[in-house]
């Protein structure tokens, strides 16, 4: 045959150029065709955190994956992607997937996150900070579930558990018939950013009535964090705390355009950036204002700083102190007005002091006005939350709440951490109400304590709603929001509308010495490719062979069958 | 898969070829140029085929699972060129019956195995992603090759001048039913909304009575004109 292939070719050589071209154009076809991506599932995941904050890498530090994927129930993981639901998802499997060398640990997080129960959503979020604590070798994903998922994590869940304890048949046959999943992911290997610049904002209110007038400031910080930056939408935190900013801008910059309620104090409003990046933002606005400036506001007669920080719920407000104020101080007066107008206007409110010592041995601040009272300006944080520590402010968990019913405070609340619009409104009164008393001096002038300056109408509701969920609408992790980013620029022209001079400002680390550095590759494309192990292949080529060894037998054999037909069909042409 | 798995479907394709050239006989009639003949023919028809379907019949628009009973009717009986294609090669081979016969279906059927099923093959069994349809693809070239000998006896069988009288009709229904039969079987499909091994089944088991039927008519055929 093959002699008789050699003619045929030197035939076709010779003769026909035609002919040639038609075999030869597929073959070369065939040779040189990519292996296309026909995946059995697609899907969006997001990675873990990974930075380094002054020089200490946290967060995963990976993001190739190419592994076979397992849960945690199989008896060896090393080298395979483990993959969890967040249901049944503990530190001590994670711990062990570590352990046990895992290639990859992706977490299937359900789609509507506030409905998932409360002790769940709860020990998530003490789990969060603990993942991100130390550096992890292996790429750590989040992945948002769907039925597809949910039918692979079936799938391997039952090819994961239950080989054990089987006969040699039936492994051989779980392996014909189970599926596994290779899973891919389509991205490179994550790498340091460089000068990334974290966008900050101010903007200010000039009061009248002389020269070197007291400033109040206003900041809070915009920035979200959790376990992964593509899932944090931080609406308590700190959401909350840039749209009472807003609101308190507007409500200001309503009395200062009057003549009469013009105040001899200057306003000045700070949006910072990189909050969560142990307030990289107000550090490098600091150090610009008191360092490199000749006249800045800053610089002569801060009446006192005031950072608003994760203020949309609960029914508590903690003024938190690195040093209590002395009597005779604005901070102090601003103290006891808060006070006066919490007990007098709103009894279901409890108000009070934290105090706690800047420990300047530690890695982070906790509260942002830390970084105002190390360069010795008179700050405090007003928060919802009696601690630094609370896991509220940085968790994946803390979403504006789905539903509209329980957006509205009507029906169930969200397990998780989420922003109640009407307390949020209120603690903006309080805060705006203590401010104006403060301003303009109230309390000496004997005005009692439930005199409402603003009215209900005036702290608009909708308004801290709508900006609630604009900020909401997308992930802002520091590692997102750039400095042309829709954020940065909708900060602005709100800013803009109610405030004179607003700036931006940014931060790019040092090149040397950087004090923070951000990773890519945080969201990326996985594949799923349903894939059989090698043993299949073997068993399917035995079957194969012994097909083909059937098939050669009865083709040898033909002759039988067909005289069995002629035997048949004979007496039929005889009686014809 | 892997190249393994390649490999594994490709000789579950490609062998029971190999075993039928060698086993009827056709290498010992210098019969493989003969075979690449009615290949290049396959080739022709196909193309005129295609060009009469891209000029002839528009793309169906129809809304998704829609079945265009018509439409779909029509594009079968342009396979009748096949049929055409089929005679042009045994008329043009000189020989026994048999011979014509073998040498046109498997220079057919080889000339499509290579044509329409080794780069799917390739593309396919070697990706990542595994896939039972390989192995059906592969197994269903095995079915195509016993309908193209059963077609071509069909073909030869109708084309003969000294064909009885009574053989014409169950001849012509053959053929109608060889024409058909891929429409038949989407049909099939559509209609009982079969699972992709049980349409190979349901494919292997019509073939296998086509080509049975064939046989018979061949039999009687060849001891009625003795």
């Amino acid at each position: 045959m093959f002699e008789e292939a050699s003619e045929v070719f030197d035939n076709m050589f010779k003769s026909s150029f035609p002919l040639t071209f038609i075999v030869f154009l597929p073959a070369v076809l065939i040779l040189v065709s990519p292996l296309p991506a026909e995946a059995a599932h697609e899907f969006t995941v997001y990675r873990m955190q990974q930075y380094d904050l002054q020089g200490q890498p946290y967060g995963t530090r990976n993001a190739i994956l190419n592994t076979e994927a397992r849960t945690v129930e199989a008896e060896v993981l090393s080298r395979r992607c483990v993959i969890m639901r967040l249901a049944d998802f503990s530190y001590a499997k994670y711990q062990k997937a570590l352990r046990q060398s895992a290639g990859a640990v992706v977490i299937i997080l359900p789609k509507n996150m506030s409905a998932m129960p409360q002790d769940i959503v709860q020990q998530f979020m003490e789990l969060e900070p603990e993942m991100l604590a130390t550096e992890t070798i292996v790429p750590v994903y989040f992945a948002m579930e769907d039925d597809e998922l949910l039918s692979i994590y079936t799938q391997t869940l039952t090819s994961s558990s239950s080989q054990g304890s089987l006969s040699a048949a039936e492994v051989l046959l779980h392996t014909a018939t189970a599926n596994g999943f290779q899973m891919i992911t389509s991205g490179a290997q994550s790498k340091a950013v460089n000068d990334w610049a974290i966008t900050s904002l101010e903007g200010r209110l000039a009061g009248v009535g002389g020269e070197d007038l007291p400033t109040i400031v206003v900041v809070a910080h915009y920035d979200s964090f959790g376990v992964a930056p593509w899932l944090s939408y931080g609406a308590d935190s700190n959401g909350s705390g840039v749209s009472m900013l807003l609101e308190l801008a507007r409500l200001f910059s309503k009395l200062y355009t009057y003549k009469r309620t013009h105040a001899g104090y200057n306003l000045l409003f700070f949006v910072s950036g990189g909050g969560k990046f142990n307030y990289q933002g107000t550090k490098r606005w600091l150090e610009d204002n008191l360092d490199h400036t000749d006249s800045s506001l800053l610089q002569d007669n801060v009446a006192f700083v005031l950072c608003l920080d994760t203020l949309g719920n609960g029914d508590s407000l903690h003024l938190h102190v690195s040093k209590p104020p002395k009597e005779g101080t604005p901070q102090y007066s601003l103290l006891k007005e808060l006070e006066m107008v919490s007990s007098s206007q709103y009894p279901e409110l409890k108000f009070s002091m934290t105090h706690k010592k800047i420990n300047l041995a530690d890695d982070m601040l906790a509260w942002e006005h830390e970084r105002f009272g190390i360069r010795r300006l008179p700050a405090f944080t007003l928060s919802h939350l009696p601690s630094h520590r609370l896991a509220q402010r940085s968790s994946i968990m803390d979403v504006r709440s789905v539903s509209p019913s329980s957006r509205y405070g009507v029906g169930e609340p969200p397990a998780g951490p989420h922003v109640d619009v009407k307390k949020l409104s209120r603690n903006t009164k309080v805060v705006a109400e203590a401010l104006a008393r403060v301003i303009y001096n109230l309390t000496e002038k004997g005005a009692p304590g439930d005199l409402q300056i603003f009215s209900e109408q005036m702290v608009q509701e909708e308004q801290l709603s709508a900006v609630v969920d604009w900020l909401t609408a997308q992930p802002r992790a520091a590692q997102l929001v750039d400095k042309d980013s829709s954020v940065v620029s909708t900060l602005e022209y709100h800013l803009g509308r109610y405030l004179k001079d607003v700036k931006k400002h940014y931060v790019k680390a040092d090149k040397r010495d950087p004090e923070f550095v951000f990773y890519d590759q945080l969201k990326q494309t996985m594949n799923a490719y349903r894939v059989k192990p090698a043993i299949f292949d073997l068993l399917l080529a035995v079957c194969i062979a012994a097909y083909l060894g059937v098939m050669y037998l009865a083709i040898q054999n033909f002759g039988l069958l067909y005289s069995v037909v002629r035997r048949i069909t004979q007496p039929k042409t005889k009686a014809h | 898969m892997t190249l393994f798995h390649f490999g594994n479907c490709f000789a579950l394709a490609y062998f029971p070829y190999f075993i039928t050239y060698k086993c009827s006989g056709l290498s010992e009639y210098n019969a493989f140029w003969r075979c690449v003949q009615a290949g290049a023919t396959y080739l022709f028809v196909q193309l005129c085929k295609m060009l009469f379907l891209a000029t002839f019949f528009p793309t169906w628009e129809g809304g998704a699972g829609v079945y265009d009973f018509i439409g779909e009717f029509m594009k079968a009986t342009v396979d009748l060129a096949d049929l055409l294609g089929l005679h042009l090669v045994m008329s043009r081979n000189a020989g026994k019956g048999e011979y014509k016969i073998m040498v046109a279906a498997m220079g057919w059927a080889t000339a499509e195995l290579v044509m329409s099923r080794c780069l799917p093959l390739w593309v396919g069994a070697r990706g990542i992603e595994f896939d039972w349809k390989y192995i059906q693809m592969s197994f269903d070239s095995n079915i195509s090759l016993i309908h193209y000998i059963a077609m071509a006896a069909v073909v030869w069988m109708f084309t003969r001048y000294d064909l009885p009288k009574s053989f014409r009709l169950p001849v012509t229904v053959l053929l109608a039913l060889c024409v058909y039969k891929g429409f038949l079987m989407e049909l099939f499909v559509h209609v009982f909304l079969l699972g992709s091994w049980t349409v190979l089944l349901v494919k292997a088991v019509l073939t296998g009575a086509i080509s049975l039927c064939s046989l018979f008519l061949f039999s009687l055929l060849s001891t009625a004109t003795k």
